[in-house]
C-alpha cells in the first residue's frame, strides 16, 4: 500500500523525523525535542551556524511528524521565528539566529495560531526610556518552553518586531489543550514595559519578513495536511481490511469501498495542489499568495470531508483519541484554522481581482524535490 | 539538445492566433457544441503545419514532442479558443493501431486520421452492456474471407458524422467473457449499418444507436489477435481516461464560467446573492491546479512506461467532478434568464442557454468512458484488494 502514498519530501530528514515520531508518539513530550534534534537550525543560514536549508527541508520534518501523528510546533519555532528574526539589522539578526540554531535561546512567536504573522494584535508606545506593549494575543503555541517571545507590533503607524524575555511577560492569562493536543495560551499585555533594545526591527524589513513567515507557515501547514491525509486514509484502509462485522471484512461493502476511493482521489488532488504551491514558491511566482490562499480553502474542504468520513468508517473507535486515524482527523481539522481559516482567505481572494497569471510547467512531476 | 520551451510557447501562440479561423474560435469561446465541421477544419490546418498528432511518435507521423511540449500545446490551444483535437481518431484508435496494428493497417488508417479524411466513432456500449462492457454480444463470424457482423451498439458519439467505427465484437462464445472479444475496424458506409439518433437531455445531437445486420467487413480489418480485443480495449480505455487536453479545457471552462458569474452578478444588481457561487468557483480553481499536477505526473509515467495504477481513474473522476460543478455554477448564474430559452425555434444556440445545455451535457461526464462508480471500484481494488 505504501506505493499508493509516495512521500512528498523524501530523504534523510523525512526518515529521521518519521523514526523519531514513531518512537515518541505514545508519550508525553519530554524536554524540547525540536531543539535537541537541531531542527531549529534548518532555515538558519550557514554563516549564522545554521544548516542553510530550504523550506522543502523543513517540509520533510513536518511530513515525517504528521505521518506518524506527532504534534510539535515545528512551523512556529523553525520557520516563523528565524524568518521574522531576519527583519533585524545584520548584527542583531546574526546573534539571535545563532542562538536559535544552537538552541541556547528558545524563541516562540507571540502570535495567534489562528492568525497569520501579518496579523497585528499588539501595539507599542515609545516612552522616554524603552517602550510599553499592550494587546491581547489568544491561542499562542506554548507546547515547548520559551525563554523569549517574538512579538510583531504596530507602533505609531509603523511596523516593528520586539524580542522580549519570557520572564518579563510572565504567565499567560489562560492555558488550554488545543483540539489536536498542543498547548495553547492566551496572553494579555497591559502596558508591559520593555527596554529600548527589545525593538529589534522596524519598517519595510518587518513587513517583508512577516510576509515570508506567512508564506512559509501556509506552505508547511499545507504539507502537514497532505501527509496527515495520507495517514488518515492508510489507517482507514487497514481498519476496513481488519475489522469484521456480519462475518465479513468491512472492506467487502461497496459503500465503504467507494467512500475510501473518494477520499483517496481528494488526497491526490490535494497533493497535486501542494506540489504546485511549492513550485510557485521556488520560482518566486507573483501569484504565490493567491495560490496559497486557494490551497488553504481547498485543503480545508478536502480535509474536513476526509476527517469526517474516517471517523464514521471507524465506528465507535472513530471517537476514541487512542486511535491514530481519529487523532489525525483532529489534526486535519485543527490545521484548517491555522494561519487564517478558509472564510478569511476566501474574503481576501474575493476582495482582490484575479490577475491573468500563467503558471510555469517546469518539473511538475514526481516528488517536490 | 535542450528545448526552448518559452520560444515554443510563443510559436504556438502566434500560430493559434493567426491560423485558427475566427468563426471556429467564436464557437469554442461561446462554449457551444463543437461538431465535425470545426474539428475537421482545424485538424487539416494543424496537419498542414506538421502538428496533426501531438501525442504520436514521429515514425507514425506525429510530432514526437515531449511531455512539456504536449501540455504547453494543450494549454495554448485552450487559452486561444482553438478546438480540442478530435479524440476518437488521434487519442483512441490511432495509438491502438500504432501499438497493435500490422504495417498494412498502419499505412491504410493512420494517414487518414492525420489529414482528417477519416472520422472515427467508438462501438463499445450495447443496450445490455454498459458498465459491464465485457458482457457484450454483438457478434462477428468469419464467412468466405470476411467478418459478418450482427448486433447493436448504443451511446455512439458522432456515429452520424463518422466514416469509420472501431468496435468490440464477440468472435467466440466458449471462453470466459473477456476472452473471445475482438477489435474490428468497419467503414460506416458498409451495407447493413443503420444509424438512429438518440435525443439527449442537452438538446444537441451527438449520441446514436448503430444497428448491424449481416455487415461484411474485410478480414484484415481486425486489430491484433482474434479473441484478444480486450487487451486493446483496456489499452484504449486507459488512454481515454487520460487525455492531456482535459485539464487545459477545464481551465478554459473555469475562466468562461467565472466571467459568466461576474456578468450575471452585475446584471442582478444586488437582487440575487452570488457569494456562494464565488466560493464554489474558488474551489474549482484550486482543484484544476491540483488536477494539472496529477495529469503531468501521469503523463510522465506514461512516457517512461511506468505503471499508471489508479491515476487515469482518479483524473477522470476529478475532471468529471469539476466540469459538473462548473456547469452547475453556470446553471445557477444564468438559470432565471436562460432556462425558458433552452432551444430557440431558429435552431441557433442562444448564448446564455448554451450553458444550460452544457450543464445537461456534462451530466454524461460521470457516466461515459466508465462511470464514476466503476472508477471508484478501480481505486478501491487498488487500496483494499478486489
Amino acid at each position: 500500500m505504501s506505493a499508493s502514498f509516495p512521500s512528498l519530501f523524501p530523504g534523510m530528514l523525512l526518515d529521521a523525523a518519521g523514526r523519531y515520531a514513531e518512537d515518541h508518539v505514545a508519550q508525553e513530550i519530554q524536554g524540547d525535542p525540536v531543539r535537541e534534534l537541531g531542527w531549529t537550525a534548518t532555515l538558519v543560514p550557514e554563516e549564522a551556524g545554521g544548516a542553510g536549508g530550504t523550506l522543502s527541508d523543513l517540509a520533510s520534518i513536518v511530513e515525517g511528524l504528521a505521518t506518524h501523528g506527532l504534534q510539535l510546533p515545528v512551523v512556529e519555532t523553525c520557520a516563523v521565528v528565524p524568518l521574522l528574526l531576519q527583519a533585524a539589522g545584520a548584527e542583531t539578526a546574526h546573534r539571535w539566529l545563532e542562538a536559535v540554531a544552537e538552541g541556547s535561546a528558545r524563541i516562540a512567536p507571540m502570535t495567534a495560531l489562528s492568525a497569520t504573522p501579518e496579523h497585528l494584535a499588539v501595539a507599542a508606545r515609545h516612552l522616554d526610556i524603552g517602550y510599553e506593549l499592550s494587546g491581547v494575543v489568544q491561542g499562542v503555541d506554548l507546547t515547548l518552553p520559551a525563554t523569549h517571545y517574538l512579538v510583531p507590533v504596530q507602533m505609531d503607524g509603523d511596523d516593528a518586531i520586539f524580542l522580549v524575555d519570557a520572564e518579563r511577560v510572565g504567565a499567560p492569562k489562560a492555558r488550554y489543550r488545543t483540539m489536536e493536543g498542543r498547548l495553547g495560551a492566551d496572553f494579555t499585555l497591559e502596558r508591559l514595559a520593555v527596554p529600548e533594545s527589545a525593538c529589534i526591527a522596524r519598517g519595510a524589513a518587518v513587513r517583508e519578513a512577516r510576509a515570508k513567515a506567512t508564506d512559509a507557515a501556509l506552505l508547511l501547514t499545507a504539507a502537514d495536511t497532505v501527509a496527515a491525509l495520507a495517514t488518515l486514509i492508510r489507517q482507514t484502509v487497514i481498519h476496513l481490511k481488519e475489522r469484521r462485522q456480519f462475518g465479513v471484512a468491512l472492506s467487502s461493502f461497496q459503500v465503504l469501498r467507494h467512500r475510501v476511493a473518494d477520499m483517496y482521489v481528494k488526497y491526490l488532488g490535494a497533493k497535486g495542489l501542494v506540489i504546485h504551491c511549492f513550485h510557485e514558491y521556488e520560482q518566486n511566482a507573483a501569484d504565490l499568495r493567491r495560490t496559497l490562499r486557494l490551497a488553504k480553502v481547498s485543503l480545508a474542504e478536502s480535509a474536513r470531508a476526509c476527517a469526517e468520513s474516517a471517523i464514521q468508517m471507524h465506528g465507535g473507535m472513530g471517537v476514541s483519541e487512542e486511535v491514530l486515524a481519529t487523532r489525525t482527523a483532529q489534526r486535519l481539522i485543527a490545521s484548517e484554522f491555522r494561519y487564517g481559516d478558509r472564510l478569511m482567505h476566501v474574503a481576501r481572494l474575493l476582495a482582490q481581482p484575479q490577475s491573468d497569471e500563467r503558471v510555469s510547467l517546469s518539473n511538475q512531476t514526481g516528488s517536490v524535490r | 539538445m535542450s528545448i526552448d520551451y518559452a520560444g515554443f510557447r510563443r510559436e504556438l501562440e502566434s500560430f493559434a492566433r493567426s491560423a485558427c479561423p475566427p468563426e471556429i474560435r467564436a464557437v469554442v469561446a461561446a462554449g457551444q457544441k463543437i461538431t465535425k465541421r470545426e474539428y475537421q477544419a482545424w485538424q487539416q490546418i494543424l496537419n498542414a503545419q506538421g502538428w496533426g498528432a501531438p501525442s504520436w511518435p514521429r515514425e507514425a507521423g506525429g510530432t514526437g514532442w515531449d511531455i512539456r511540449q504536449r501540455l504547453i500545446f494543450e494549454e495554448v490551444m485552450a487559452e486561444n479558443d482553438c478546438p480540442p483535437l478530435y479524440h476518437h481518431g488521434l487519442g483512441h484508435i490511432g495509438p491502438v493501431i500504432i501499438r497493435f496494428g500490422t504495417p498494412d493497417q498502419k499505412a491504410r488508417f493512420l494517414p487518414r486520421i492525420l489529414d482528417g479524411s477519416d472520422w472515427w466513432c467508438q462501438g463499445y456500449s450495447e443496450p445490455g452492456s454498459g458498465s459491464d462492457l465485457a458482457s457484450l454480444s454483438t457478434s462477428a463470424r468469419l464467412e468466405g474471407g470476411a467478418w459478418v457482423v450482427n448486433g447493436q451498439k448504443i451511446w455512439t458519439s458522432h456515429a452520424h458524422e463518422a466514416s469509420m467505427i472501431y468496435m468490440l465484437v464477440r468472435t467466440s462464445k466458449e471462453a470466459k467473457k473477456q476472452e473471445g472479444i475482438s477489435l474490428l475496424l468497419v467503414p460506416m458506409d458498409t451495407p447493413g449499418i443503420t444509424v438512429r439518433p438518440i435525443k439527449t437531455i442537452d438538446g444537441w445531437h451527438h449520441l446514436n444507436e448503430v444497428f448491424f445486420d449481416d455487415v461484411r467487413v474485410r478480414a484484415d480489418n481486425l486489430i491484433g489477435e482474434v479473441g484478444k480485443g480486450w487487451t486493446c480495449a483496456k489499452f484504449l480505455l486507459e488512454r481515454e481516461r487520460l487525455p492531456p487536453a482535459n485539464v487545459a479545457r477545464l481551465e478554459l471552462m473555469r475562466r468562461q464560467v467565472t466571467q459568466l458569474v461576474e456578468e450575471a452578478a452585475q446584471a442582478a444588481a444586488g437582487q440575487r446573492d452570488f457569494g456562494g457561487l464565488h466560493h464554489k468557483l474558488l474551489l474549482c480553481e484550486a482543484d484544476v491546479k491540483g488536477a494539472r499536477v496529477m495529469m503531468a505526473q501521469a503523463t510522465d509515467d506514461l512516457i517512461h512506461q511506468r505503471p499508471l495504477g489508479v491515476q487515469p481513474s482518479a483524473i477522470k473522476m476529478t475532471c468529471a467532478d469539476v466540469a459538473q460543478r462548473l456547469t452547475t455554477i453556470a446553471l445557477d448564474a444564468v438559470g432565471p434568464d436562460a432556462a425558458h430559452r433552452f432551444l430557440a425555434d431558429a435552431g441557433e444556440d442562444v448564448p446564455d442557454a448554451t450553458w444550460i445545455q452544457n450543464y445537461m451535457f456534462t451530466r454524461a461526464r460521470t457516466i461515459a468512458g466508465g462511470t464514476s462508480e466503476v472508477q471508484r471500484n478501480v481505486v478501491a481494488n487498488e487500496l483494499l484488494g478486489a
